[in-house]
């Protein structure tokens, strides 16, 4: 256990050193001090009272409904006008979305980006052949390096979504605690793409390949997420083809959307992107331990 | 044959390593059925020119390279179970530390990794950075270290969980001479608190300096190993320096000196100083004490100054170019271009 805290340790300092945690750190107080100031605005403060001022206390009502098609006024069986208007749940899940995506895509792709280093590092030579000249398990060690860049990611998601969760809440004083599980869905997802950075690396001693793979592997989720648009324009073999790819590959995109649905009424509609997601990364992390504890360094 | 006890600090039976691989061009044998055994106390180099198998040998022995076959044993235990390197401490060739980190700092780090405790590592990571003499660099950043200064962290750092046995790859590689005595004096007195010291280096003269055995390998397989005394020996006599005034006659002097009633080979070499003194070397053959005196005394009554007398043998350098030049020209002949006839254990 020593060994183990003793190589999330090394992990932690290297980040700190290459001050890519200090530079996550400030653009993440920045993203949430701007939103601060935005929510501060008169406009924005002003929506805010004028919502409570008209006694609405979470459903402001302001324009009728109409048909999409007729153009006409759609009321209610007590024949009642069907209002939409701005609602202060709909406000705070507004913004809540936009930063939510934000973190997600960019937290993502920066945090890939910034942890490359430490992966070179790790497995430069003459650094490695001394960690491996160590009285701790191949296994052992590289658990001890992934945890320390999950826990890196953790820590930074958690800070910024939980700062911006409090501005929005102390702001408008509706709490919605189930927005916090983007902290967590972040984290996994980040780790799933992280597998093939650490895979490939260990593989082909390539973190350029590796970085190329896992951008790739963001990338083509996003077409796969279109599968139900796509594959019916397809042919039988390709159409099988993509929707192979849909079932294997992470579905980055689509959890991403699982997560704005969760935060907008707090249900999910299909917990199948994530596991798949999940499933692959262990898969490839198995992979990674496997050629790990395999070749010659 | 080695021996597979406990007894034995570091084992190897049969040892192969073939490199193989889709992204290679062509298949490398770096082991070849490699035989050696270090008993514990020992200070053990390991020589070979480039290419001949001892950086795979090492990494092998620390399980940072896996085997083809064969079997490796560090103090018992085979390596690939990983607690077999709780007893050991290593110094890679061109080690990068994280430059990040402290002179403290690194021996902490690596202290934690190597399972030592917290309190261990206060005590002796002082007494080790004063004893490499880094003392006053305790709180420096490594980025700002120089090669030699690197060295001897790598050193106090291989130190730290106080191992039975320790590996070190070119430790000297970058240090001044008065580092490198430094080190050599660490290491004898390392091996005199029971430490075994396996070295690999291409200083042929320091290893034979310090070293209690050598092993030679060439091509991934041992073709010589002994002693010091055992590789360097093999011509007995003496090497007799001496000058005589450079007057145009000192050779026709020598000449006339050289005993001629004695049966013994000997060999001249004249080396002119450029001064006002003539420089002679006279190689002696087999010869008893008796022969040598009278040899004294008939080049002192020519005329001639004695300078130095040695022992005559062969260094290690001559003997590892000797050895290796003549393993190539036998392998030349052979048809294959394999080496017969090699992998003698130690």
């Amino acid at each position: 256990m020593r060994q183990f805290l003793g190589s999330i340790k090394l992990t932690f300092r290297e980040l700190w050193a290459m001050k890519i945690t200090l530079g996550l750190f400030i653009m993440t107080t920045i993203a949430w001090i701007m939103l601060s100031f935005a929510l501060s605005l008169d406009v924005v403060e002003g929506s805010i009272a004028a919502v409570r001022i008209l006694g609405f206390e979470n459903h402001a009502p302001t324009e009728a409904v109409r048909d999409l098609e007729s153009g006409e006024i759609i009321r209610d069986e007590e024949g009642s006008i069907i209002r939409q208007g701005l609602s202060l749940d709909n406000f705070v899940l507004g913004i809540n979305d936009f930063v939510f995506s934000l973190a997600y895509i960019f937290g993502t792709l920066i945090g890939l980006f910034a942890t490359m280093p430490l992966v070179s590092g790790f497995l430069e030579q003459g650094r490695i052949d001394l960690l491996l000249s160590k009285p701790i398990s191949r296994t052992k060690l590289l658990w001890g390096h992934l945890s320390g860049v999950w826990a890196i990611v953790f820590l930074l998601s958690s800070y910024l979504i939980t700062a911006v969760w409090l501005v929005i809440s102390f702001k408008t004083g509706v709490w919605q605690f189930h927005l916090l599980l983007a902290i967590p869905t972040i984290t996994v997802m980040f780790a799933v793409i992280f597998s093939v950075v650490i895979t490939i690396s260990i593989a082909f001693r390539s973190t350029g390949l590796a970085l190329v793979m896992a951008y790739g592997c963001i990338f083509v989720s996003a077409i796969l997420a279109a599968k139900d648009q796509i594959v019916p324009q397809l042919s039988e073999f390709w159409g099988a083809v993509f929707v192979t790819l849909y079932h294997i590959l992470p579905n980055y995109f689509e959890v991403m959307a699982g997560m704005m649905q969760l935060a907008s009424d707090g249900s999910v509609t299909s917990t199948y992107p994530l596991v798949s997601s999940i499933l692959f990364g262990v898969v490839v992390y198995a992979i990674g331990f496997f050629l790990f504890n395999r070749r010659d360094f | 044959m080695a021996d597979s006890s406990a007894e034995q600090a570091v084992v190897t039976t049969d040892l192969t390593k073939i490199y193989s691989g889709f992204a290679r061009k062509r298949t490398v044998h770096a082991l070849d059925a490699l035989s050696i055994s270090v008993g514990r106390g020992e200070i053990f180099g390991l020589l070979g020119p480039n290419g001949a198998g001892k950086t795979t040998l090492l990494k092998i022995l620390l399980a940072v390279v896996k085997p083809t076959s064969g079997e490796a044993r560090l103090l018992g235990r085979t390596v690939t179970d990983w607690r077999s390197r709780s007893e050991i401490g290593f110094l890679p060739e061109n080690h990068r530390f994280p430059p990040f980190l402290t002179a403290i700092g690194a021996l902490r780090t690596y202290g934690e990794l190597s399972n030592v405790s917290d309190s261990e590592i206060e005590t002796r990571a002082d007494r080790l950075l004063s004893r490499v003499g880094l003392s006053a660099w305790r709180d420096d950043r490594i980025k700002t270290f120089s090669k030699g200064m690197m060295q001897r962290l790598g050193i106090a750092q291989a130190l730290l969980n106080d191992p039975a046995v320790l590996f070190l790859d070119e430790p000297t590689d970058g240090v001044d001479p008065i580092g490198r005595r430094e080190i050599r004096d660490l290491l004898s007195e390392l091996r005199d608190e029971g430490k075994t010291i396996f070295l690999n280096s291409h200083l042929l003269s320091e290893v034979e300096l310090i070293c209690d055995r050598v092993a030679i390998l060439h091509k991934g397989r041992l073709i010589q190993s002994g002693t010091i005394e055992e590789l360097t020996a093999g011509e007995t006599g003496y090497v007799i320096t001496l000058e005589s005034e450079s007057d145009g006659d000192a050779e026709g002097r020598l000449k006339s000196a050289l005993p001629t009633a004695l049966h013994t080979e000997y060999s001249v070499e004249k080396s002119v100083n450029g001064g006002s003194s003539d420089q002679f070397s006279i190689s002696i053959g087999a010869t008893t004490p008796e022969e040598l005196n009278e040899w004294i005394d008939q080049l002192r009554n020519a005329g001639l100054f004695i300078t130095a007398i040695r022992p005559r043998s062969i260094s290690l350098e001559t003997k590892f170019i000797q050895t290796i030049t003549d393993r190539d020209d036998r392998a030349g002949i052979d048809a294959g271009g394999k080496i017969t006839g090699a992998g003698a254990g130690a």
